[in-house]
């Protein structure tokens, strides 16, 4: 991620979300396409499914410079491949129990589930991410950095 | 060759002065209470009680982790840091042996390693002799001992009324002349008590290797030994990375866009991967083959390539080794 | 006669005649190693060889560890045709171990009709580094077990100490709740009561009710001195995968130095993969060469494992492992609502 800050800001969050394509990426469109604002921090990338999601891809991404990172996918019951979301909600319950318990802040890793239809509920947890994040600061742990 | 008599609380302000020309490092107890080569001055008191350190010193010269090339806005830059005088104290023996070992791989011929290089023009050794050996101590088999002076600049031996400094070449000499007011003269029966000092220590220890070791492991290279006991083998790279003469790498790039660094980092040929090639073939595709080559290799190829065999005696391997392999045990089974 | 010593007769015993009555191809025991305070593992083929295999409070070692290895599919057709049959396997198992073997087992890992599995009921091991630590400036000579379960030493003067077995016992011992091998063919010795969950969490209890920043701080302390040498992987019974991720080069997902973001993303990364898989027999924090509290962060999962979802891993074939699993009404606390 290249460097951003907007002088007349300050420090933004860079947030990098992983939205899964068939409910929560669509979700986040329907809130573009309806016109409602929320923070432009997050960084999106779109996976077919949350439970594409290996731990590794939110520890590399604080790794890289994330400031914090949010992954939704479709509500229990609804996911388009039918469990993956059930798989994953348990390796996100545990995910979060241990970078909380390794000492990372908890509202840096969050996990939710937004529908195709819920693009006011998807602005709205992205304002609520935004501004815990904001209040945390920039992210020191887990960095690494690759300049000299 | 000087020899000169230091008290033990002069010993700190030897250490001090040694510190105002650069880094210090001295053997104290760390975090975990275990007696290692930390940054001088520390917290802990200096102690001289201490059989060997956990970590070998080679990673004063050949770092676990250790940055050759920066990639900055796509161009390639030598890290060009200026490297600062180092002074290490309390090296036993056996590992500055093993410095002398790596140096013919890294630092002889031409060209050489510049960063080893670099770091070790950098660095004066000061060993310490050892009075007490441990049961996993074996230097004397392997050509080394308890006082050799061999990878030292000086050598100290720890007696009752101070420590006997013995210059080891020019840059000993050097730094002895420029303690020379902290120092008194070795009279001879400090001289004597050192060497009684080194050779009960000597006494202590049992051979271990026979005299034609090469030609035995040479014609015991298909023996179902390697078998028998490499089979125990975790491939855990333990002996490797605790090993002082151990100096296997990779070398990776660590790239975002166009900013990153080539980094140099330990490698153990006990790890299944390091002979695994692109196709998928791996030549030492068991924890035979592997087991097989690190004993080869320290105490057959190594001769072959640099007339002495690479293995220094320190026990390090033996000692923590999570299954307790020993590779004097290996040795006797095979004759050798 | 010491309690492990009546053991050690018995397991002889009972091995010659494995062996001798082909029950098993290959014993995985235990025999004295060339330190004190130690044992190494035997891998015993021969009846004649049977008094070297060892019972005592050294065995330490996790020897299940060698198991998928001696089971591993061939690579190809035409390897399969040129290889053996898979060998009938005997192993001793303490409780911990004996868990590890039914997690493998749950995995598919291992085939149960080609193991003849010899439960030993395990009062705890000796952790060396405690033993070493106790004896202060002496250097150990020899070492063994007295009547009472304590350690009697022979150090470098000649003069003998006793260390009291719980001064020296292992850390992951002290919290084991699965003493008596859950699963065995034949079993050796009085299985002892297991330790109290509460007992078992005691240290992640306090570390847990440190503020975030000290556990931060607490977690960094142990990344700080990992040298990335992977023992604790290796030794790992669990760790069995073809290629590691960490050995992965496309994508390369962490360097191999010791950058400490790398170190810690390690050990994180480890820890979770192990999450409702590790059994806590300690094998890992035995072989770290530099003595680091690798189970810091399982013990947590463990934990979380049981009280989110009632599991724990190596107790019983048929469970399916908690991560290839879910319910409709598992938890969900960790949501984000607007």
């Amino acid at each position: 991620m290249q460097s951003e800050a907007r002088p007349e800001k300050g420090w933004e969050p860079r947030i990098l979300a992983f939205l899964c394509n068939w409910c929560s990426y669509a979700g986040a469109d329907l809130a573009g396409v309806s016109r409602i604002q929320y923070p432009p921090n997050l960084r999106i990338i779109r996976v077919p499914c949350s439970g594409r999601i290996n731990p590794f891809f939110l520890l590399r991404g604080l790794q890289n410079g994330a400031d914090g990172v949010l992954v939704s996918g479709c509500h229990p019951g609804d996911c388009h491949y039918i469990s993956g979301n059930l798989a994953a909600r348990r390796k996100f319950a545990l995910v979060q129990e241990l970078l909380k318990y390794a000492g990372i802040e908890p509202e840096r890793v969050q996990f939710t589930w937004v529908s195709a239809s819920e693009g006011g509920r998807f602005a709205a947890i992205v304002e609520k991410v935004v501004e815990q994040i904001q209040k945390l600061g920039p992210n020191k742990k887990l960095v690494k950095s690759y300049e000299r | 060759m000087t020899e000169k008599l230091i008290s033990h609380t002069n010993l700190d302000r030897l250490l001090a002065r040694l510190g105002e020309r650069g880094r210090v490092y001295a053997p104290a107890r760390d975090e975990a209470g275990e007696v290692a080569l930390g940054e001088w001055p520390q917290n802990e008191p200096l102690t001289l009680e201490y059989g060997n350190f956990r970590q070998s010193p080679k990673a004063f010269f050949l770092p676990q982790n250790q940055t050759l090339l920066y990639l900055q806005e796509g161009q390639w830059q030598e890290p060009g840091l200026p490297v600062r005088e180092t002074f290490l104290f309390g090296v036993r023996p056996c590992d500055a042996r093993a410095l002398l070992l790596v140096d013919k791989v890294f630092l002889d011929g031409d060209p050489n390693d510049p960063y080893y290089t670099r770091l070790r023009e950098k660095t004066t050794v000061i060993g310490l002799a050892c009075a007490q050996t441990m049961p996993s101590c074996f230097c004397t088999s392997v050509g080394g001992g308890p006082g050799d002076a061999a990878g030292v600049d000086v050598l100290a031996v720890a007696l009752e009324t101070g420590l006997l400094l013995r210059a080891g070449n020019a840059k000993g000499e050097d730094l002895l002349s420029s303690v020379a007011g902290l120092l008194a003269e070795a009279t001879p029966a400090v001289l004597q008590a050192a060497e009684e000092r080194i050779r009960d220590a000597e006494d202590q220890l049992a051979p271990v290797l026979t005299a034609d070791s090469v030609r035995r492991l040479r014609e015991a290279y298909d023996s179902p030994l390697w078998e028998t006991a490499g089979q125990k083998c975790l491939g855990c790279g333990t002996c490797s990375f605790l090993c002082p003469t151990c100096y296997c790498f990779d070398i990776t790039d660590e790239i975002r866009g166009s900013v990153g660094r080539r980094v140099r980092t330990w490698d153990c040929c006990a790890y299944a991967p390091f002979t695994l090639h692109g196709s998928g073939h791996n030549p030492r595709p068991t924890p035979k083959e592997r087991w097989r080559q690190r004993v080869m290799h320290k105490f057959r190829y190594a001769v072959e390539s640099f007339a002495v065999s690479f293995c220094v005696g320190c026990g390090r391997c033996i000692r923590n080794c999570p299954i307790s392999m020993d590779l004097r045990t290996a040795l006797k089974e095979l004759g050798a | 006669m010491s309690a492990s010593h009546q053991i050690e007769a018995r397991l002889r015993e009972t091995v010659e005649k494995l062996l001798r009555e082909k029950k098993v191809s290959l014993f995985l025991g235990f025999e004295k190693a060339s330190l004190p305070f130690r044992t190494t593992p035997l891998f015993l083929t021969k009846t004649q060889e049977v008094e070297r295999l060892a019972w005592n409070p050294f065995c330490t070692a996790n020897l299940s560890v060698y198991l998928p290895r001696l089971f591993q599919a061939p690579a190809d057709a035409r390897a399969a045709k040129a290889a053996p049959p898979p060998p009938t396997v005997g192993v001793a198992l303490k409780g911990c171990d004996a868990r590890s073997v039914v997690a493998l087992l749950q995995e598919r890992q291992l085939p149960r009709e080609n193991l003849v599995l010899l439960g030993i009921a395990c009062p705890g091991m000796v952790d060396r580094r405690k033993a070493e630590k106790a004896l202060g400036e002496h250097e150990a000579l020899g070492a063994g077990e007295d009547g009472r379960g304590n350690i009697r030493v022979v150090v470098d003067d000649g003069t003998e100490i006793t260390l009291r077995r719980e001064d020296v016992v292992a850390d992951a011992c002290l919290e084991c709740r699965s003493p008596a091998p859950a699963i065995h063919d034949i079993l050796l010795g009085t299985p002892v009561e297991g330790k109290k969950t509460e007992t078992a969490r005691l240290r992640t209890a306090e570390f847990e009710s440190r503020p975030l920043e000290a556990r931060w701080a607490g977690f960094q302390e142990v990344v700080a001195r990992c040298i990335r040498c992977n023992a604790c992987r290796q030794a790992c019974p669990m760790c069995y995968c073809k290629t590691c991720i960490f050995d992965q080069t496309r994508p390369r997902w962490i360097g191999a130095g010791t950058n400490i973001s790398d170190v810690a993303i390690y050990h994180l990364v480890r820890a979770f993969h192990l999450a409702g898989r590790c059994t806590e027999c300690g094998a890992c924090e035995r072989a770290c060469p530099m003595g680091i509290d690798v189970r810091l962060l399982g013990r947590k999962l463990s934990a979380e494992v049981e009280d989110l979802y009632g599991y724990r891993p190596g107790e019983a074939i048929e469970a399916t492992p908690v991560l290839s699993s879910f319910a409709m009404d598992d938890p969900q606390d960790f949501v984000t609502e607007p």
